[in-house]
């Protein structure tokens, strides 16, 4: 008795002393996921980084300043000229919110940070943040061991790196937070059926859908869960509230984002939650009648109830159907047909095609993003099928969706890591777990006795013991907390006797103990491998800025700061109200850091105002001046790294221009700017290349610089050398060329033999006839 | 003057019957449409054979303008084999759009057949028997296709190509092509024929039908074929695999599995060098070697620790830990050579 409560209080303290490592194991976890992503800040400086970052930073600063209605209600009339944006109503607010409240709350707390430094920081916040989510999902999956390796391991994946370095200011830097928290409470609710975790659920889902497009993975994803579970006779009550209430409470929440609107519920992507709320309502009801009938009525009762649940199946979906039909795309936008049918947006819809990273992902890029995890997913899905519970389906479930779509897009890799850090935590887990009992077991064997065969049958006997016990330990997913065990007790009884048949019917579940310790040694290398990968992923591969670039050359480090050059020059240097045209990259850009009007930028939802931009840049001179002209553009920006090498300028993003010009514009024909399928800018090039806008200017005066204009990114001499532009002036260009600004001549100045007509058409107002004076002394 | 009678006469006879001969030898442009007409009719998919004879026939010996004009599809049954020309996908679609188009215009010839109306035929024409053809229009590379307008007088020059990039869509662009080149609409979508036919729907869903009771049944009693945890997780493995190997990628680029060797004929190339592409064979092999780990790992987690023989185990353990270090390394080396960095670790400086 005396001994019994000993062994007792040793299990209370040994139990203690594991929760006190385990919280600061993750308060570790969280230090290091936050760290690891300020190399960016360490090796550049404390900036945004990138395209859309500066958009959302340029929102949050308008929501700082101007408060929240005025953030909801915000017509900017900045960008998109001259159709004007109603950002309040077509940007996801998550991440905005989110930093301006981060911000506030400092501010209150007399913490006085710029509005920069906490956008700058909110990824690798959120980036602890999703660490732990994972921790609390794996542990509710398989135990608290598997929580703490998935943590570690997501707290520095790659992929996830690179969308949350300190400054990559981005939706999904918060995004994946909420998809890991969602899934978690899903979890949660799945195994405890508590009320109190699916509104939780819902509030978690609502917040990831004011953060993220990607809301769509998650509302799709449950239901084939819930389906998957159904189908294979799964179905607990504890699947009905974790599954109704989130339908119904996340479909409303969601509805209220301005941004999805009733698309949540006039949209395909969510037509398959509702399809299975249907379902899950209908087996609800076969499972209630059979709880109440005796055997032999509920099977005459089955009959009615299937035909009749079937009929109401058939009608519903019939209504989808046709809905779904009288729409042209089928319901669906173009990046989810992409993703359903690969094949789709590299037929038809170039804008998506064009995005790096909507490309499909080689082999080498799923070794770049999740390293060594991709060898211990194999061992993670199998660990997940021994013993298979609902967590552990939907984690596989997970898993093949994320690695499929991943395989689709190269961005969705970013849902991939999350899967395969947390099966990689259960397999690495599961691992460490034998080979440590292996060695834990036999080690005082070999001190002991090494010829006492008698002992061994009463020391096998203890180790099943163990065995069982540790075993029964891992399938409680949730040993702690269980507010209604009443519906667990059932599902756990049928666990714990799965486990210990096999268990009593082989002994001794250990391995030898030199091997064990040889594949910890292994394990370890493996694990240490990751480590130094991600590490240097963190530092070399996904910190760089891109606003600022730098080079190492043999007489050292060289820095290029043409982008922020060049915006500066036109902030200072240009009318408030001017407009500038550019390739639809820099748009973000250009209205945070210069404060100008652009016409198009990187929220890619007017195709027809793009290709017009597309088709001004692949025009000869006049033609395009006239576009420019009707826009009302003062000032034309193009990106050239011809002179310093830099890959990414608008020469290569030239043959998108012309595809995206062309699909509006037909008379801008793809092959006119290729020889014999090539895309040039030689001697060879065609001539339509050679006078379209973009390679005027681009390379107008480039032959000053070395004599022969040789260009360092296509690695060749330029076709055409020496001309002189007729409609554009050149204005300014940064120090190392990556940036040329153009100004749009004025018409008078240009057309002498037209002015007569503009002079008998304008002959009212003081300014006209002012400029018309000045016409006649200019030498034109 | 009396002399100079009959010689006038003679000539306006002779004339006149020269008019007349080749009048008989040259049959009216109706008559050839309506030839034409026939020769359709006795091809199923509603296009007409040509060879050298038909050819002369319709285009060379035929006045201008004619009453019709022909789209040309030159093919070479020696070539069919070579799989980068696609010439018998490239033939299907092409007698796909002719049937479209011939369903889309029966009513048009059936009610307005006077003269004049402008009339549409698709032809084929093989190399092999009709080589004298095929350098009558100048046609020396394949795929190619060709329009013949009405008032084409050379074959050669006045005759519309076809762009190699017209073919890339199929019949669609196809159509594209003659909308635009010969103002000819179709006048309606391209008729496929759909995947399954009618019938063999009626069938399945019969069948469907036929099986629902049974297959209900067995789903409520639990013993099918997806409540089996093993299928569920081979599946789950396999599309991991796929997906991890960059399937996708070789699929929406059209990877082939590999390359032959420009400077050597005899090698294959199945590793591409630079991350931005990868070949097939390539990408299953490194997904087959993660597979081969991760398996390992599962074995001897969660199935070896059962096995008896403890010699056994130590066995398995050795050689699975030796694949599995293989493997590793040789994901990395190649992960090195392809994309080209360095990974290194960052040591403190005093550790130099």
């Amino acid at each position: 008795m005396a001994a019994s409560s000993e062994t007792k209080g040793e299990g209370t303290l040994r139990k203690a002393f594991g929760g006190v490592l385990g919280f600061f194991i993750l308060l570790l976890i969280g230090a290091f996921a936050f760290s690891i992503r300020l190399f960016s800040v360490i090796k550049y400086e404390s900036v945004i980084h990138e395209f859309d970052p500066y958009f959302n930073y340029r929102v949050t600063q308008f929501l700082t300043k101007n408060g929240i209605y005025d953030f909801w209600n915000w017509f900017d009339d900045r960008t998109w000229y001259p159709l004007g944006r109603v950002i309040g109503g077509t940007v996801y607010p998550g991440l905005t919110l989110t930093a301006g409240s981060i911000w506030w709350l400092l501010n209150n707390l007399n913490i006085p940070l710029s509005v920069e430094t906490v956008c700058v920081f909110t990824a690798p916040i959120f980036s602890a943040n999703a660490s732990w989510a994972t921790y609390l999902l794996t542990k509710e999956v398989k135990g608290t061991g598997a929580g703490l390796t998935a943590a570690a391991l997501l707290a520095m994946v790659p992929s996830y790196i690179s969308r949350s370095v300190a400054g990559s200011y981005d939706n999904e830097a918060v995004a994946i937070f909420a998809l890991i928290f969602t899934f978690y409470l899903y979890i949660k609710t799945l195994n405890t059926g508590s009320l109190f975790y699916a509104t939780l659920n819902a509030l978690s889902y609502f917040y990831m859908v004011c953060s993220w497009g990607g809301y769509t993975f998650i509302i799709n994803l449950i239901p084939m869960h819930v389906l998957l579970c159904i189908v294979t006779g799964r179905y607990s009550p504890r699947l009905y509230i974790a599954y109704a209430p989130l339908v119904v409470l996340g479909t409303l929440l969601a509805s209220l984002v301005p941004v999805v609107g009733f698309n949540a519920v006039m949209t395909s992507e969510h037509f398959a939650s509702f399809l299975v709320f249907i379902i899950i309502h209908v087996v609800a009801l076969v499972y209630y009648i059979k709880g109440i009938l005796s055997p032999k009525m509920f099977k005459v009762a089955v009959t009615l109830v299937v035909t009749i649940g079937i009929a109401v199946c058939c009608a519903v979906l019939a209504i989808l159907i046709a809905l779904v039909a009288s729409s042209p795309t089928k319901g669906w936008s173009g990046r989810s047909l992409s993703l359903l049918d690969p094949t789709y947006a590299s037929k038809y819809i170039p804008i998506i095609a064009s995005v790096s990273e909507h490309q499909p992902p080689t082999w080498p890029s799923y070794f770049m993003d999740i390293n060594v995890l991709a060898f211990l997913v194999p061992a993670g899905i199998v660990a997940c099928f021994l013993p298979l519970s609902d967590a552990s389906s939907f984690m596989v479930l997970y898993i093949t969706t994320s690695v499929y779509f991943s395989g689709v897009m190269v961005r969705l890799m970013l849902v991939l890591a999350p899967a395969a850090c947390i099966m990689s935590g259960i397999a690495l887990s599961e691992a460490f777990d034998v080979f440590t009992r292996s060695i834990k077991l036999q080690l005082p064997k070999l001190f002991e006795s090494p010829s006492g065969s008698g002992d061994i049958d009463s020391t096998q006997d203890e180790v099943v013991k163990v065995d069982n016990k540790s075993a029964t330990d891992k399938s409680e997913t949730a040993p702690k907390e269980r507010p209604s065990k009443k519906n667990r007790k059932k599902e756990r009884e049928i666990v714990e006797t799965t486990i210990k048949k096999p268990l009593n019917a082989k002994r001794l579940l250990v391995l030898p103990l030199e091997a064990s310790s040889v594949a910890i040694l292994l394990l370890i290398i493996f694990g240490a491998f990751y480590v130094v990968h991600c590490v240097w992923a963190a530092a070399e591969a996904y910190s760089a800025p891109s606003i600022v670039l730098t080079s190492h050359s043999h007489d050292g480090l060289h820095v290029f700061d043409d982008f922020r050059e060049a915006y500066a020059w036109l902030r200072h240097n240009t009318d408030v109200d001017d407009k500038v045209a550019s390739w639809w990259d820099y748009g973000y850009q250009t209205t945070a850091m210069a404060n100008r009007t652009v016409i198009v930028d990187n929220n890619t939802w007017n195709n027809t105002h793009i290709a017009t931009v597309g088709t001004a840049m692949s025009s000869p001179e006049k033609p395009a001046w006239e576009i420019f002209n009707s826009l009302d553009v003062k000032y034309v920006l193009v990106v050239f790294g011809g002179l310093v090498g830099y890959p990414s300028d608008d020469i290569n993003k030239f043959l998108w221009m012309v595809r995206i010009g062309g699909g509006v514009f037909p008379h801008i024909r793809e092959p006119d700017y290729l020889r014999d399928g090539q895309y040039r800018i030689d001697a060879h090039a065609t001539p339509t290349m050679l006078n379209c806008l973009m390679y005027k200017l681009s390379y107008y005066r480039f032959v000053e610089t070395d004599g022969k204009g040789f260009d360092r990114v296509r690695r060749t001499e330029i076709g055409k050398k020496h001309f002189k532009l007729t409609h554009f002036e050149e204005v300014f260009t940064t120090h190392h060329w990556m940036v040329r600004i153009y100004k749009l001549k004025s018409p008078k100045n240009r057309i002498r033999g037209k002015s007569k007509k503009s002079k008998s058409n304008s002959k009212t107002g003081p300014s006209n006839s002012k400029r018309h004076s000045n016409l006649r002394k200019n030498p034109w | 003057m009396a002399s100079q009678m009959p010689i006038a006469t003679s000539l306006l006879i002779l004339l006149l019957l020269i008019l007349g001969g080749a009048a008989a030898s040259s049959p009216s442009g109706e008559d050839l449409v309506a030839e034409l007409e026939t020769l359709r009719s006795q091809s199923p998919s509603g296009f007409i054979h040509l060879d050298d004879r038909l050819v002369s026939r319709f285009l060379t010996s035929a006045a201008t303008p004619r009453p019709y004009s022909l789209f040309i599809f030159f093919d070479a049954a020696q070539l069919r084999s070579k799989p980068e020309l696609h010439l018998p996908h490239l033939h299907s679609e092409f007698a796909l759009l002719s049937a479209s188009f011939a369903a889309h215009h029966r009513k048009d010839d059936a009610s307005s057949s006077f003269p004049g109306t402008h009339r549409l035929f698709f032809c084929d024409i093989e190399f092999g028997e009709s080589q004298n053809s095929f350098a009558l229009f100048g046609v020396s590379s394949l795929p190619h296709a060709r329009l013949v307008p009405a008032s084409a007088l050379s074959l050669r020059d006045d005759s519309i190509p076809m762009d190699q990039s017209d073919f890339s869509r199929g019949a669609e662009s196809m159509a594209d092509f003659l909308e635009a080149k010969a103002k000819i609409p179709l006048g309606g979508p391209i008729l496929r024929p759909p995947p399954i036919s009618p019938r063999q729907a009626l069938f399945l869903l019969a069948a469907l039908l036929i099986s629902s009771p049974f297959l209900i049944r067995r789903v409520l009693a639990g013993d099918t074929l997806v409540h089996d945890r093993r299928l569920w997780m081979a599946l789950a493995l396999f599309v991991y695999f796929f997906g991890v190997s960059g399937t996708m990628h070789n699929i929406i680029r059209n990877m082939p599995m590999f390359l032959p060797d420009r400077s050597n004929p005899d090698r294959l190339i199945f590793f591409f060098q630079g991350s931005g592409m990868q070949l097939g064979a390539e990408g299953f092999a490194v997904g087959f070697l993660y597979m081969v780990v991760g398996l390992v790992l599962a074995f001897a987690t969660h199935a070896l620790a059962r096995w008896k023989s403890v010699s056994a185990q130590r066995g398995f353990m050795l050689v699975g830990m030796l694949v599995s270090y293989w493997a590793v390394s040789k994901v990395i080396y190649l992960d090195n050579w392809k994309t080209g960095y360095s990974i290194h670790a960052f040591w403190p400086n005093s550790w130099r």
